[in-house]
């Protein structure tokens, strides 16, 4: 009996090796083809800078697409048949949640199976992709992309193309690009209260500083400042203008480039991150943040802020129009805006990069016979003017009509974003269109088309602002990954937890020494060696 | 051991000084009821209210759900967001593949489990032991998400109603739980039913299903609720919006909000969904399977407890 059970048991396991091993076969034959020996079915000979691609037969190309709750996909979308009816292509959906999205991803990618085109990937998310050889070199085929080619000259984005490039030299991304850096998020506050107690909007963090502790003289019981999104936004923002980075802002890597001394260094040690930990730990200990601003969540932070036990709280343009304004509007004479973001100790700048989520192209669609129609397909749709314009606005006369200096206007049966409240139709969930698988980045003349007056008043406040320089290129081998992928999790752990601990008072400042320690015990040291190595590295190879 | 027969089961009766039986109750046996009462009466108000403020909010206004004002009584009470949900066909389609999968996932699971726990019941069974092996196996063991995946698709199961049906039909401890319960019916009744015809079948058929309605009862519920709630089969396997079921509808709801703001994506693709519309569809969601409780419960006490104990 027990002998059986055991022969079936290596039957089972041997069957699960075969299975896994199918599942891995596919991946390894991406050899590199000459541009001229590639498939060129359905493209278009000569295709070129704003020109209406069109495929010379219909073809069709899977795509993953992320539904968001908010406009749930239909297939009579005005999108669909447009698109077919100008570039002759049909694309057919994989359609996943966006609540679960990047799972589905990994999986559909691991198991061999993704779709031609894989939408909705930041910079950054490829990483685990790029050694199994599933997912294309994209960085290889730009010259079948003349629009992308066109945008990254005209708006000069090679040095952040370049923080793309894996150790091979080469880039697996095609990321959204933009024409200006653009910041949405920032601070609201309440600024009839400002008026109230007779203050300016804050223009620096020292201003900031200042400004909340004046309300908190009026306001005792109140905890001016109580943040949403775990602090994060607030940390990006705070850490920019201290010269470092923290929350959503930092990096995979952790470590932060000093222009000065050309090196990396960890950035949860650097003396500009103290410096961002002793102001947040100030406004803490002097009751100005609420304690809790970092652990709370969005809808207890918004609480707050509507029962007038917060003055402030960090927000993006949509916020503020769909979260802020409506939970004050039960106070009497309360109005929220955005305030410009504050400067810091590193000037006044931004650490924001142009590139935003792009999209992956699977390897196998060099096997596909359209490969170069896929191409410009992606070209067309995602880099080109025209395109952009149509996956914003969708179809004049339909959707929208342009005048002659070109100001766009939404019809007037249709409601987006703020515009035509209360119209019958919708833009995103009756017709697909600004739709976040296609519609991002491209010009600033594009991207604020759709602003509000109060944004962009915003955006001409904030557009004399510096951008910092980027870290260069400095991309791990496999082996490196691998190292830096048992060790990047705890470090980033204990270093998160330490940060909120001093910022809260838990911890004393004077320990920050010990701190520091600690990290290099954790590896954080050698970590920093080995960027410094891949930099190096990558500078001979590549450069 | 013995039981006093003469005092009845101790009912919650805070108050009593004496009960039924005339019989005063020590101080002892006094003060437990107080306590016990109040202990439950606590863990029974930690269990309903966060459905009670569902329910609240889904007939509130959504200004005072924001102000987060809203606890168990509804403010500003409306059936608006009742409306809108109902005019809409999305959560409808998938309401009725959610029906669908858990009907049809349900029959195939009490079917398979039936089976295969009456054999496994059988000692003289040959080869008991490694059909026992076989299943106790895939609880320590499995092949992972990528092969399973890769076998579902290399089956051509994907995007079919037997992708999410047919991966979990059978639960290792639904099974073993029923496998105990049958052991546990008398042989001689089986032994009656062979000498009077009946062949194997005809025994499970007409003579142990009928005095196993308990267990079978409970089974149901525990495969209805799982599959009622169940949404990682349907996502994996399924890639076309209008076959997904109503926990996909959910999840994208509620997780879909929080996963966007995670990156800090860019104003314009955050997911936005009113409060009401979240608690509206989570009541409807919950609602048919809360409403089966009640009934099913005389046969889910007994049934849950049957089998546990070998004589």
């Amino acid at each position: 009996m027990r002998s059986i059970f055991k022969r079936a048991v290596a039957a089972a396991v041997a069957g699960g090796l075969a299975l896994s091993l199918v599942a891995c076969g596919s991946s390894s034959d991406t050899a590199t083809t000459s541009v001229e020996d590639l498939s060129k079915a359905a493209s278009m000979d000569g295709y070129t800078v704003d020109e209406q691609f069109k495929a010379t037969e219909p073809v069709s190309f899977s795509i993953l697409y992320s539904d968001h709750p908010n406009y749930p996909l239909k297939d009579d979308w005005l999108l669909w048949s447009q698109l077919k009816d100008r570039t002759n292509v049909t694309l057919e959906p994989t359609v996943v949640p966006m609540s679960d999205y990047e799972s589905k991803r990994s999986l559909l990618i691991g198991a061999g199976d993704a779709p031609l085109i894989i939408p909705k990937t930041y910079p950054g998310q490829e990483q685990p992709f790029v050694a199994s050889g599933t997912i294309l070199p994209v960085s290889d085929y730009l010259d079948l992309m003349p629009n992308f080619k066109d945008k990254v000259a005209k708006w000069k984005l090679e040095p952040e193309l370049d923080t793309l490039r894996q150790d091979d030299g080469k880039f697996y991304v095609l990321p959204g690009l933009h024409e200006e850096v653009w910041q949405d998020y920032t601070i609201a506050f309440r600024t009839d209260e400002l008026e109230r107690l007779g203050l300016q909007a804050p223009q620096t963090w020292d201003d900031l500083y200042t400004v909340l502790k004046a309300i908190k003289a009026a306001n005792p019981d109140s905890y001016p400042l109580s943040d949403r999104f775990k602090g994060n936004s607030l940390l990006t923002i705070l850490a920019q203008s201290y010269g470092t980075s923290a929350g959503w802002g930092l990096p995979g890597h952790l470590t932060t480039w000093d222009p000065e001394t050309k090196q990396f260094v960890f950035t949860g040690s650097s003396d500009e991150y103290k410096g961002m930990v002793e102001y947040l730990n100030k406004l803490v200990a002097e009751g100005l943040l609420d304690p809790e601003s970092f652990t709370q969540d969005d809808d207890t932070a918004i609480q707050k802020f509507a029962n007038g036990k917060s003055f402030a709280i960090s927000a993006n343009a949509q916020n503020v129009v769909n979260d802020l304004r409506p939970a004050i509007a039960d106070i009497p004479g309360a109005t929220v805006a955005k305030i410009r973001v504050p400067a810091g100790p590193a000037g006044d700048v931004l650490a924001t990069s142009r590139l935003e989520n792009g999209l992956m192209i699977s390897s196998k669609a060099l096997e596909n016979p359209n490969f170069v129609a896929l191409l410009q397909f992606v070209d067309w749709l995602w880099y080109s003017d025209d395109g952009a314009e149509f996956a914003k606005w969708g179809v004049q006369p339909t959707t929208f009509t342009k005048d002659a200096a070109g100001t766009r206007t939404l019809n007037a049966d249709i409601t987006f974003a703020g515009i035509n409240a209360g119209a019958p139709k919708h833009l995103q969930k009756d017709f697909g269109f600004s739709g976040g698988n296609f519609a991002y980045g491209g010009t600033t003349d594009l991207l604020q088309s759709m602003f509000t007056p109060e944004e962009l008043e915003f955006q001409d406040a904030m557009a004399d602002k510096q951008q910092t320089e980027l870290p260069p290129p400095h991309p791990f081998n496999a082996d490196e990954q691998e190292q830096a992928t048992l060790i990047e999790t705890p470090l980033k752990d204990s270093m998160n937890s330490a940060t909120l601990q001093f910022v809260l008072g838990q911890r004393d400042l004077s320990t920050w020494d010990a701190y520091v320690a600690e990290l290099n015990g954790k590896g954080a040291s050698s970590y920093v060696d080995m960027v410094n190595e891949a930099y190096e590295r990558f500078q001979q190879n590549h450069s | 051991m013995t039981i006093d027969k003469t005092s009845p089961a101790p009912t919650p009766t805070p108050s009593g000084g004496s009960n039924t039986t005339g019989v005063r109750d020590t101080r002892g046996v006094r003060v437990f009821r107080w306590v016990n009462a109040i202990i439950l009466t606590v863990v029974a108000a930690v269990t309903l209210y966060p459905f009670l403020n569902i329910v609240a909010e889904s007939l509130s206004d959504e200004q005072f759900i924001r102000a987060g004002r809203v606890s168990l009584i509804p403010r500003g009470f409306n059936f608006d967001t009742y409306r809108l949900i109902a005019g809409d066909e999305a959560f409808w389609r998938s309401y009725a593949n959610t029906v669908l999968y858990t009907v049809v996932a349900t029959l195939i699971a009490i079917t398979l489990t039936t089976m295969y726990a009456y054999v496994l019941s059988k000692h003289r069974l040959k080869g008991r032991g490694l059909l026992i092996g076989i299943a106790v196996f895939t609880m320590f063991f499995n092949g992972g998400l990528i092969p399973n995946y890769v076998l579902i698709s290399g089956l051509g199961l994907k995007n079919t109603i037997w992708a999410v049906v047919l991966p979990n039909a059978l639960s290792i401890f639904n099974l073993l739980v029923m496998k105990a319960f049958f052991e546990a019916l008398p042989k001689e009744l089986e032994e009656a039913a062979a000498v009077d015809g009946l062949n194997t079948y005809g025994t499970l058929w007409r003579i142990v299903l009928p005095l196993s309605k308990p267990v079978l009862a409970t089974m149901i519920l525990f495969y209805a609720v799982a599959n009622w709630n169940s949404w990682f089969t349907a996502f994996l396997y399924l890639d076309k919006a209008d076959m997904f079921p109503v926990t996909v509808y959910l999840r994208n709801m509620i997780a879909g909000a929080t996963s966007a703001t995670s990156v800090g994506a860019g104003s314009g693709d955050l997911a936005q969904i009113s409060a009401n519309i979240k608690s509206v569809t989570m009541v409807l969601t919950v609602l048919p399977i809360v409403l089966v409780y009640p009934f099913i419960q005389r046969f889910f006490v007994s049934g849950v407890m049957l089998g546990a104990v070998k004589q």
